[in-house]
């Protein structure tokens, strides 16, 4: 097959709200840059970010990036890098500021400033009063960004692939990657781009669990592709289950709901976090409900004929509130659950929704492995942000607003590195054609036809055996069991067949491939799991329910190489201030 | 008792040679919420696996899933199938560059009318990071926010006779984009420069007024006020009357 070869100073793929500030600030530098993306940027998931982005502004509540960072660091259970998190509080300030300049429209305040709403885990003067931190576009921050990141880029002429799907990184054989193998979904043609430098941006992978939160494309790409190079997959047992998607559905409810005002209640209409969480009820971290809930209904105190969710109130806030502060909720809670939350309230239970985990990288966006060397050397020429990135800033829990935060600084922060980097680099290394053909050969694999499985059937079930066995409650015998079933499921891999053969706007191979990617991540997902034998964070053990700050102050970082588990170190110092030692987190 | 439901879906590929337009009946009984999103995805992996359909938020948000549902475009992820009759016919999107099936190149479309119509703030120079916000009204933030909620499925566009017979015509989402950046005191732009880009007939002047737009525009964006204001403010400015 003929492979049609195009050359850019920078390679992108994802073009959500980490590639499109990276994209940004390399177009604006006048850089020749390519964004690939599986979807028309604007679908992509930064899209349904719902309630915002945290910056201490200050705007409503006395604030300080100080504050902001101890809140990150205490929700993190303590495993996030204190470096890092100093870094994105410190710049969460002006990169709202240049986002709202850029044309963000936020909600605003009297006084004409931007509009902040208290969200889960925020307090002022290191754990005392509840704090307002996050900016917001009423319900719909992410969208709002979104589009005006892309509008910005297409200013500055930034060069789009849209819907090409990317199926492998290209490295030699010194570690350095050189580009990556692209497919284009409506023809099926692979496209090979040699770049200089390769930013993956591909977001998080919901997908691996049947309930998620997570769009249709939330598939681990990124964090696959980076696997399959040789590159570890650091903290992945960490994953968040949101406490309020729509029961049985998974679509989102904010926690900007709470913000406002509203609660969960009980079958015996109590507000039963005021006992899991005395001060911070129901805006305690987001872990911390998302157990409560569980345990409400496996305790038999779920509503519904069921008793499988709980009761999100919101009506006691009267419709002025929900129609001006949280339109896009009234909207979904209509349509796919069926309520009017102006009137009544909102079946719920917690969803996959976001993953701590990632590809490894320093807080300049380039990704560090351990080679010889000690735990974080460079690999040459690749770069991570967003949610398939893990830098770590979010540790074992990541609070709410935040994530809109981490995929802008650290888009900007990457998209700045790589402009250093391209001085000092100007030329592309040789092509490895070897490299390459292996990257077509997997494509080819789905080209064989004939009987097999279905990647609906393999991919059902593996979804199932990961809500199952991955869940927001953890015991070693069922991550275990779970570890082997995800095995056996890889294996599996090999005896699925394609229904549809042809080979254009094959939208089945597209599917079959990032069943691929998730039983890659689902694969690291478990055994990170299983690993880990202390409770923090979202990763909760009823079998060591405590957490074990002697053992396990430490990230995990999974290799796919033997499917082996190595350890490095908390970085606990951060840059200017004193260190946060670990604390019993309460709220 | 649960509704059997038949679906006549509009399959064609035109990349494949073999491939002709023809529609294609399916049924399957309806469960509890199902929505066309999740009725489509049964379809595919029930029935055919070849079917060419786009989805990605499955929550109304991302733009993506517009169709002709029963002859009006709409958004399949947030339609219940409670919500329609036995019979279900499903065609693409009119007026966009059919990939296949129900699938549909929105993003080329939106691409290209965004680059016409620079819908972006205009800004007098490049922003200073560390510069406080603007201030603004609340009010003002409201209006302008409550333009920025277009998703830009297409669905305007779908509906609109002026779309379907120019091609380079700005429809409703590119007025309501120019209507939102003129309502935005971070652009520089003013009146005569909006009018370069929409006062004449691929512009608000070629609008005829039947508003299907306004009718199926699944966000509720009051798009028949916004063309009725545009239009207003575009003869001023050209009449030199601000």
């Amino acid at each position: 097959m003929s492979l049609v070869r195009r050359h850019f100073d920078a390679l992108i793929i994802g073009a959500g709200g980490a590639g499109l500030n990276a994209a940004l600030q390399l177009a604006n530098a006048n850089l020749r840059v390519a964004v690939v993306s599986k979807v028309f940027p604007t679908r992509s998931h930064t899209v349904a970010a719902q309630g915002g982005v945290n910056a201490a502004l200050a705007n409503v509540l006395p604030d300080n990036w100080h504050w902001h960072m101890f809140d990150t660091v205490k929700g993190s259970d303590y495993l996030g890098d204190q470096d890092a998190i100093e870094f994105m509080c410190r710049e969460a300030i002006p990169t709202v500021y240049e986002l709202e300049h850029n044309g963000v429209p936020f909600s605003r305040l009297d006084n004409g400033r931007i509009y902040q709403r208290a969200f889960g885990g925020q307090s002022q003067s290191f754990g005392g009063p509840q704090a307002a931190r996050t900016c917001a576009a009423a319900d719909r921050t992410g969208h709002a960004i979104l589009h005006t990141l892309y509008q910005q880029n297409i200013r500055a002429r930034t060069h789009f692939f849209d819907e090409y799907f990317a199926i492998d990184l290209i490295g030699d054989d010194e570690g350095a990657i050189l580009g990556a193998l692209i497919m284009e979904i409506e023809t099926g043609e692979p496209v090979l781009i040699e770049s200089k430098v390769t930013l993956l941006a591909t977001g998080g992978c919901g997908q691996v669990f049947r309930t998620t939160s997570n769009a249709h494309i939330n598939t681990g790409d990124g964090m696959a592709m980076a696997v399959r190079a040789g590159v570890p997959l650091m903290d992945m047992e960490f994953f968040q289950f949101h406490p309020t998607g729509i029961a049985g559905k998974g679509m989102l409810i904010t926690e900007g709901v709470r913000g406002e005002g509203g609660y969960l209640v009980n079958k015996d209409g109590e507000r039963f976090m005021e006992r899991y969480a005395p001060n911070a009820k129901d805006l305690a971290s987001r872990d911390v409900v998302a157990r409560a809930i569980v345990t409400e209904v496996k305790e038999g105190r779920g509503c519904g004929p069921q008793g499988d969710h709980v009761l999100l109130k919101v009506d006691h806030l009267g419709e002025e509130i929900v129609s001006k502060r949280l339109p896009g909720i009234r909207e979904s809670s209509q349509i796919f659950a069926g309520v009017d939350p102006v009137l009544e309230p909102i079946p719920v239970f917690p969803t996959a929704h976001y993953v701590m985990g990632g590809i490894p990288t320093n807080r300049y966006g380039r990704v560090v492995v351990p080679v010889q060397n000690g735990p974080e050397e460079v690999v040459t020429g690749l770069y991570a942000a967003g949610e398939c990135a893990c830098v770590s800033v979010h540790g074992a829990n990541r609070l709410g607003g935040n994530s809109l935060l981490d995929i802008l600084v650290f888009g900007r922060a990457a998209g700045q590195d790589i402009i250093e980097y391209l001085k000092e680099h100007p030329n592309h290394r040789p092509m490895n054609e070897a490299a390459v053909e292996r990257a077509m050969a997997r494509l080819g694999r789905w080209e064989q036809t004939g009987e097999g499985i279905s990647v609906r059937e393999l991919r059902d079930e593996f979804r199932k055996v990961m809500e199952d066995h991955a869940g927001v409650f953890r015991t070693e015998e069922i991550m275990a069991e779970g570890v082997e079933k995800v095995k056996a499921l890889r294996e599996k891999l090999k005896d699925v067949r394609l229904q549809d053969q042809s080979a254009v706007f094959n939208t089945a191979r597209i599917e079959a491939l990032e069943l691929e990617n998730l039983i890659d991540v689902g694969l690291a997902i478990a055994l990170s799991a299983l690993g880990r034998r202390e409770s923090r964070g979202a990763h909760s053990r009823p079998d060591y329910p405590e957490r074990d700050d002697k053992n396990w102050m430490s990230h995990s970082l999974y290799f796919a190489e033997g499917d082996r588990i190595e350890y490095k170190p908390v970085r606990t110092k951060p840059l200017t201030v004193e260190s946060f030692p670990p604390k019993e987190r309460v709220y | 008792m649960s509704r059997r439901l038949t679906f006549d879906i509009f399959r064609y590929n035109p990349n494949d040679p073999k491939s002709r337009p023809r529609t294609e009946r399916f049924t399957l009984d309806e469960t509890e919420g199902m929505t066309l999103f999740i009725a489509l995805n049964q379809i595919r992996d029930e029935q055919a696996p070849s079917l060419a359909f786009d989805f990605v938020c499955r929550a109304g948000v991302c733009g993506s899933c517009g169709m002709l549902i029963n002859g009006r475009p709409g958004l399949a992820c947030r339609t219940l199938t409670a919500a329609l009759p036995d019979t279900i016919t499903l065609m693409p999107l009119p007026a966009f560059e059919l990939i296949a099936d129900l699938s549909v190149n929105t993003g080329k479309w939106m691409r290209g009318m965004s680059e016409r119509l620079e819908t972006w703030v205009h800004l007098e120079q490049a922003p200073e990071i560390d510069a406080l916000e603007l201030a603004m009204e609340p009010e003002q933030a409201e209006a302008i926010y409550e333009l920025d909620r277009c998703i830009e499925c297409g669905c305007c566009i779908s509906a609109c006779a002026t779309a379907r017979m120019h091609p380079e015509f700005a429809g409703a989402v590119g007025l309501n984009k120019i209507a939102r950046f003129r309502a935005d005191p971070r652009d520089r732009r003013a009146d005569p420069d909006y009018y370069q880009l929409v006062g004449d007939d691929q512009g608000v002047f070629g609008c005829m007024g039947l508003l299907g737009c306004h009718d199926l525009c699944p966000k509720k964006l009051p798009l028949q006020t916004q063309i009725a204001h545009l239009r207003r403010g575009m003869l001023k400015s050209a009449l030199g009357k601000s």
